[in-house]
């Protein structure tokens, strides 16, 4: 495993196949998420940088070590977000950012996903509901695998800013990655 | 406790006396939620097939015992375990399955629905799920981020339960505050607070 050639923004912008996001900023991330194989190949074929996939919401698309293959050695997406550990750790074996989701509803279930998470190099963490963080103590929050991406129901650029405090990126709503962006060049 | 009735109301009855309730994961847990003010046990991890002399200790007590249908070893949630688990007389039973909360209410338990809190695009299809449910009683996770989002959830109308990373008076405040009707928290120190 070496460390990932992709650069991880600290915005992230979700986008579906039918609802195409233009980014006017070049930091900004795009998040492909609920959408299909097709749409998720024209998407990575447009050429913008800093694309992210949410492996589990692409229809069409196996849960398996051939998926991510596609995913990052054809359509060079450098970003693999994906709810089982052992397939972001496949991501991060290929160069890519793997990004294992955990969905902490409550401590005992962060605990279990916490210990199944590889970890290691170019493996990081994306936590779900985003604005959870602040509630997960400061022990637990040292166990997260790095980087760390906030994700869900972060509901103003304000939130997403607090939120940046704890985490290395955070998606959020199109709307507000301008504001964030500009918070974030104001310090 | 010899009756499960009259099941929803007098749940809400006991959560209005006593908004927080005790969450259980482990059999330790429950020697302290037993001599706690809790009024009513939530038991999250237990063997779902041996559960009546539990039930039986809890109702000792004199209060109510809500299962998690999900995440109990030995059952499947589905239509016969909700009967199982009436004949273990549970007083009310929590599931991701909305399809199975009129079953419980067929079985005179009371039904809480889980709303998982994942991130907006699925709040509209999670909330239509809970509204076609029919329950009687929500319950939304990650409870503590409830003042962040609830007013990115529609009316409901139903009671709120809200449960997961709430273990402070002030976290336990806010979530009331917000609108839910009771906490779950496997939280001892809050067992015994005064909320109010």
């Amino acid at each position: 495993m070496t460390e990932p050639a992709a650069v991880l923004p600290a915005i992230f912008v979700p986008s579906g196949g039918r609802d195409p996001v233009r980014l006017s900023d070049p930091s900004v991330g795009l998040l492909l998420r609920d959408l299909d194989l097709f749409a998720l190949q024209t998407a990575a074929e447009s050429g913008r940088p800093l694309l992210a996939v949410d492996l589990d919401s692409v229809e069409g698309l196996g849960a398996d070590a051939a998926a991510v293959s596609f995913v990052v050695e054809r359509l060079g997406i450098g970003i693999v977000m994906t709810r089982r550990p052992a397939l972001a750790k496949r991501a991060a074996d290929l160069g890519a950012f793997g990004l294992a989701h955990v969905f902490a509803f409550d401590s005992t279930g962060l605990g279990r996903s916490l210990d199944a998470h590889p970890g290691g190099p170019g493996v990081g963490t994306v936590i779900s509901p985003g604005p959870v963080l602040t509630h997960i103590s400061p022990q637990d929050r040292a166990r997260i695998p790095r980087p760390l991406v906030a994700y869900g129901l972060i509901g103003t650029p304000e939130r997403a800013v607090a939120l940046l405090r704890l985490a290395d990126a955070v998606v959020v709503r199109a709307e507000h990655a301008a504001s964030v962006a500009a918070m974030l060049r104001r310090g | 406790m010899a009756s499960r009735e009259p099941a929803a109301r007098e749940f809400m009855a006991r959560l209005a006396a006593s908004p927080c309730c005790a969450a259980i994961t482990s059999g330790q847990a429950i020697d302290a939620a037993l001599a706690s003010r809790v009024a009513i046990v939530f038991i999250l991890r237990a063997d779902g097939l041996s559960l009546g002399p539990l039930v039986e200790r809890i109702h000792r007590a004199e209060k109510l015992v809500a299962v998690h249908l999900d995440l109990v070893d030995g059952l499947r949630a589905d239509r016969a375990a909700v009967r199982w688990l009436a004949r273990a007389r549970v007083d009310a039973v929590i599931s991701s399955h909305g399809q199975l909360m009129r079953a419980v209410q067929r079985e005179g338990m009371v039904a809480i629905h889980r709303l998982l809190l994942v991130r907006h695009s699925l709040l509209e299809s999670g909330c239509a799920a809970v509204s076609r449910s029919g329950a009687d009683i929500v319950e939304v996770l990650p409870g503590a981020i409830l003042p962040d989002v609830h007013s990115l959830l529609p009316h409901l109308n139903v009671p709120l339960l809200a449960g997961g990373f709430i273990r402070t008076k002030d976290e336990a405040r806010a979530v009331l505050a917000a609108g839910a009707a009771g906490v779950t928290t496997s939280s001892r120190d809050l067992w015994n607070m005064d909320l109010d």
